[in-house]
């Protein structure tokens, strides 16, 4: 009769997988590779940044298995969010329960950095160095022991920002961005610090779009209208595009002021080639041809020897990230989490712009910061960043107490 | 009621395939108890969608609304209220099945295609608001860490629960399909004029199956939150309602198991060809497209067609003799 | 919160949400078409706007962003997707045409996400950007608020191509068995007319404008893969509202459908996409199948 015959398929099938099953149970490993989860974004906008930071690991990882760790190799497996949370936070669990992840890296997204931080960090036990996504929540408020930021974040760009911007005649400023962690991340740490720093600053209005949000003329049309003395767009990721370029095409630049974190970084530039908009201002942590150490010329030589073009950011911090781990592990001395974790605290690694510290009251990079305009430049083919200012890691950082009362 | 599930000849083979899914925990490593679990939510999800399009007929386009309305139910009244969890699991299949009578009313009174498209404004309606509404549902970011009481957290009891809860719903759903009510239902999907003629509310029943089938979606939103911990507006994207419906055409959409065969597949595919190959969906698509040629009827189709073909050839030769 | 709402910025804000709703008719009215005539919601149709946009750019590109390059890519593009949806066309879907439509529906979705992962591996996953030629570019002044020049430019276009769709379903004898196959296709077909052609034509006139739209699109927006996904609700729910098949019913609809978000994004930004969706409702609860009258 049919329907026993599919029930002893279906019964067929349980026990099959129930042997297989049992078959791969992971088998505990001697002296082994270390294993490093990526979790990024490697289609649509977003995608510049997610290659370019896996460009940047790639080159780190190869020079520290010359040397190898703890008598192996680094390795890693990547995987591609799209930037949505949803495929993300199951890629990253996938990672953690199938493939056996020490580590996972990883994402543009700051809604996914901490989704990850929460569900899968916090949860599993593993650690997770967020190396992109710049929401300030994810060291901040959402931060616990298992997650860690090798990026700047919107704590840093916003206190930047505001002590740039609050030297001038700024009185009304129109916030305008993504719909999501980031953008409100941007938008609270900036208008915090400089409320802070100039207290009769007005903030007139709000626009939010969702992400992605392809047509943003109608957008700005409504924002010119306003008349701000200032546009904060918080944005990025996916749409960072899509801004500049309405920018440019409703010239609104060069009646606004504008400010858009990492307005000023390789990466968000280089594709719009000339068709950047210039004299938009920014805030970025890594410049390839600032400050001409030599230090980071040798990084951006080496860089462009393997890919044919210069590093932004992304790539930037994922080389630092790479260091980190392989200093990390080697001082905790085998492959534990815990340990690791310990040994990361306070550990301070070369980079190519100097000495950088991954801070032990909240697990964060500290960074230098810099504050530039946009200009086109002939040499590069496209906008870089003038009239640059830079302010120590230690001035734009929030300090450990402020964090730790945020913590609760 | 019981006596009738305990009588039929498949009951041995029910009980047998329970017994070995209630020992998977033991044998099989985390990750799969995780995507079987997984399954079983989506496989119930299917199963709802084809008690209205498989069985009923209609052009259920949106589903996926109503499962994330369950979800996101669940998941509001656990972050946002003091309320315990179990008044939020419960509310989450009771607000989705009323919001499928309100969208259901607006929809009966139109016919086939006419019906999907108004389902899918409608579900539009709730996914934009669910999007952009960021100060009540944190938007494109979604929630997560949703706390769930001790008894039902920890990947093995998330897997249990979710188990007894799907095989409970699978069995009322057996039992509503083999009820007059489901023959109607049938009668329907085949034949509305002539059910109108004899006297059936052909738009009544349409409601009512449109009742329980988003209840059942409800209750497969509120099994994700339980297992994932996390709600996501694409659970309310359209995408997700079509993805369904393959779900229960790669099954079989005539028959009762399918679409949880059909979400069994889905899920592996997605899951192991996943990792492999970032073009998991033109495989998907390819796949489909051999199925709508070649395997119209879904994969346990295959033999229900060969069996009514079998029953009747033996039925023809009883009435020979 | 301050918002200064003037007549000039309002009158720019609703130029603006009209030159938008033109894309969005543009689009819609191939979808709209190719429902009237095979009565299958064409769920591919994003797909093929997509393809329409970065067809643009690599045509656009390959005259180094010439002005020249840059009408043939609004040329070009759209026939390219043309091509293609033929090939699917005649290569696949035909054979579907006796079956129910739900699996003509299906087939269009697995088309959708077969054409999706096409394009990534085709173009690659990072995103581009086309610039419009120097006429087009800057904005002129309307009212004393600044207004682009190339939704302007839009504003003629969409017009153009409503009049010219429905000069091509009324005067020519292509339109009218198109239309009378609509209504009808077994009494066409024992008239003797090859059925299977003509769906076959208004298939590819439908998937063409989808292609048009997106070559039209382009230099406004950054060209992404997931552009699918989002124009095929926002033309689904258009064509709703508007009355299945019916192409100035795809006109009203996508008005409606760019001014409420273009009025909304002044009044309420934050929920300004809300507002076409409750558009949407309002309507369909008053007039479920649509404003203006269904071809079938």
């Amino acid at each position: 009769m049919k329907r026993g015959h599919v029930w002893k398929a279906s019964l067929l099938l349980m026990a099959g997988w129930w042997v297989v099953s049992a078959l791969l149970l992971p088998v505990p490993a001697a002296a082994r590779n270390i294993k490093i989860g990526i979790v990024d974004t490697y289609s649509g906008p977003a995608a510049v940044f997610g290659n370019d930071a896996l460009n940047g690991f790639k080159m780190a990882v190869d020079e520290i298995n010359k040397q190898g760790v703890l008598g192996g190799k680094i390795e890693f497996v990547t995987r591609d969010d799209k930037f949505k949370v949803d495929i993300g936070l199951s890629m990253a669990k996938e990672l953690v329960l199938k493939e056996d992840v020490d580590l996972i890296v990883g994402t543009v997204n700051s809604g996914l950095a901490l989704a990850i931080s929460d569900a899968v960090a916090k949860k599993e036990k593993i650690p997770y160095i967020a190396w992109m996504s710049k929401s300030e929540n994810v060291t901040g408020k959402a931060g616990h022991r298992y997650v860690f930021s090798t990026t700047e974040n919107t704590a840093m760009a916003g206190k930047t920002a505001a002590t740039v911007l609050s030297k001038k005649p700024i009185k009304r400023i129109w916030v305008a961005g993504d719909d999501y962690e980031y953008g409100h991340a941007l938008d609270e740490s900036f208008s915090r610090y400089m409320k802070q720093m100039k207290p009769d600053v007005e903030f007139i209005g709000k626009t939010w779009w969702k992400v992605g949000e392809p047509d943003l003329v109608p957008y700005f049309t409504s924002i010119q209208a306003a008349n701000p003395d200032l546009i904060h767009f918080c944005t990025g990721g996916a749409s960072m595009a899509n801004v500049l370029k309405t920018i440019k095409t409703t010239g609104i630049n060069q009646k606004i002021p504008i400010y858009i974190h990492t307005a000023i970084d390789y990466a968000v530039l280089k594709p719009l080639g000339t068709e950047a908009p210039e004299g938009v201002m920014g805030t970025m942590d890594y410049l390839f041809y600032y400050p001409e150490l030599s230090s980071n010329q040798k990084f951006v030589k080496d860089f462009q020897a393997l890919y044919k073009a210069p590093p932004g950011f992304p790539a930037f911090h994922a080389y630092t990230t790479a260091y980190l781990i392989a200093e990390a592990f080697r001082q905790a001395g085998k492959i534990d989490r815990e340990k690791f974790i310990d040994a990361i605290e306070g550990l301070k690694v070369d980079t190519p712009v100097g000495k950088v510290e991954m801070r032990a009251c909240d697990h964060q990079a500290v960074y230098p910061m810099l504050f530039g305009t946009t200009k086109i430049s002939k040499e590069y083919g496209a906008a870089v960043a003038t009239d640059i200012m830079t302010l120590r890691g230690a001035e734009v950082m929030p300090s450990c107490e402020e964090i730790q009362a945020a913590r609760k | 009621m019981l006596k009738d599930i305990l009588r039929t000849s498949a009951f041995p083979w029910t009980a047998a395939v329970l017994l070995v899914l209630a020992l998977v925990p033991f044998a099989a490593g985390r990750f799969y108890v995780y995507i079987l679990a997984v399954i079983f939510v989506t496989g119930l999800l299917a199963m709802s969608l084809n008690l209205l399009a498989g069985h009923g007929g209609t052009y259920q386009f949106h589903h996926g609304v109503f499962y994330g309305v369950g979800a996101y139910t669940a998941g509001l009244i656990i972050t946002k209220t003091a309320l315990p969890a179990w008044v939020a699991l419960c509310a989450g299949p009771i607000a989705a099945a009323a919001a499928g009578l309100v969208i259901g009313t607006f929809c009966v009174r139109l016919n086939k295609l006419y019906f999907g498209m108004l389902q899918i404004s409608l579900g539009s309606l709730i996914w934009i608001l669910a999007l952009r509404w960021y100060s009540l549902t944190n938007g494109d970011d979604g929630i997560h860490g949703i706390p769930m009481p001790e008894l039902l957290s920890g990947s093995v009891n998330a897997y249990y629960f979710i188990l007894i809860v799907v095989s409970a719903c699978l069995a009322v759903m057996y039992l509503i399909l083999k009820s007059p009510f489901g023959t109607t239902l049938r009668a329907v999907r085949d034949n509305p004029q002539r059910c109108q003629a004899v006297g059936i509310n052909v738009r009544r029943h349409q409601l009512l199956a449109i009742v329980i089938a988003t209840f059942f979606a409800g209750v497969a939103g509120v099994l994700f939150v339980v297992l994932e911990g996390s709600v996501f507006p694409d659970m309310l994207f359209w995408v997700m309602s079509l993805e369904i419906f393959i779900m229960c055409l790669l099954g079989g959409w005539f028959t009762f198991f399918g679409p949880m065969l059909g979400a069994a597949i889905m899920v592996a595919l997605r899951t192991f060809v996943g990792s492999y190959t970032d073009y998991w969906t033109l495989i998907l698509g390819v796949v489909l497209i051999l199925l709508i040629f070649f395997l119209p009827d879904g994969i346990m189709g295959i033999n229900f067609r060969t069996w009514l073909r079998s029953r009747a050839r033996r039925r023809a030769m009883n009435t020979v003799r | 919160m301050e918002t200064s709402v003037t007549l000039a910025g309002f009158i720019s804000q609703l130029l603006v949400g009209l030159s938008r709703a033109m894309i969005l008719f543009i689009v819609a009215s191939g979808l709209s078409f190719i429902l009237g005539v095979l009565r299958v919601p064409n769920v591919a149709h994003g797909s093929l706007y997509m393809i329409g946009a970065f067809a643009a750019h690599t045509i656009a590109v390959a005259f180094e962003g010439s002005p020249a390059g840059f009408w043939l890519a609004m040329v070009c593009a759209p026939l390219v997707v043309a091509a293609i949806s033929l090939v699917a066309e005649r290569l696949l879907f035909c054979h579907l045409y006796e079956r129910e439509h739900l699996m003509l529906l299906l087939f269009t979705f697995a088309l959708m996400l077969i054409l999706g992962d096409l394009t990534k591996m085709t173009w690659g996953a990072d995103y581009r950007s086309i610039v419009a030629p120097p006429l087009l570019q800057g904005s002129v002044s309307v009212l004393g608020t600044a207004f682009p020049r190339y939704n302007l430019f839009l504003l003629l276009v969409g017009p153009l191509v409503a009049v010219g769709l429905w000069l091509l379903s009324t005067r020519t004898k292509f339109g009218k068995i198109a239309r009378a196959a609509a209504v009808d296709r077994e009494m066409v077909g024992a008239i003797g007319i090859n059925v299977s052609w003509v769906f076959a034509f208004a298939f590819v006139l439908g998937c063409l404008l989808a292609g048009l739209g997106g070559a039209l699109v382009s230099p406004t927006i950054s060209i992404t893969l997931g552009m699918d996904h989002s124009i095929i609700i926002e033309a689904f729910l258009i064509v709703t509202i508007g009355g299945l098949g019916n192409i100035w019913g795809a006109m009203v609809g996508a008005l409606i459908f760019g001014l409420t978000q273009s009025v909304g994004i002044m009044v309420l930004p934050q929920f300004a996409i809300v507002f076409p969706y409750l558009a949407v409702v309002v309507i369909l609860t008053l007039k479920p199948t649509g404003l203006l009258k269904s071809v079938w």
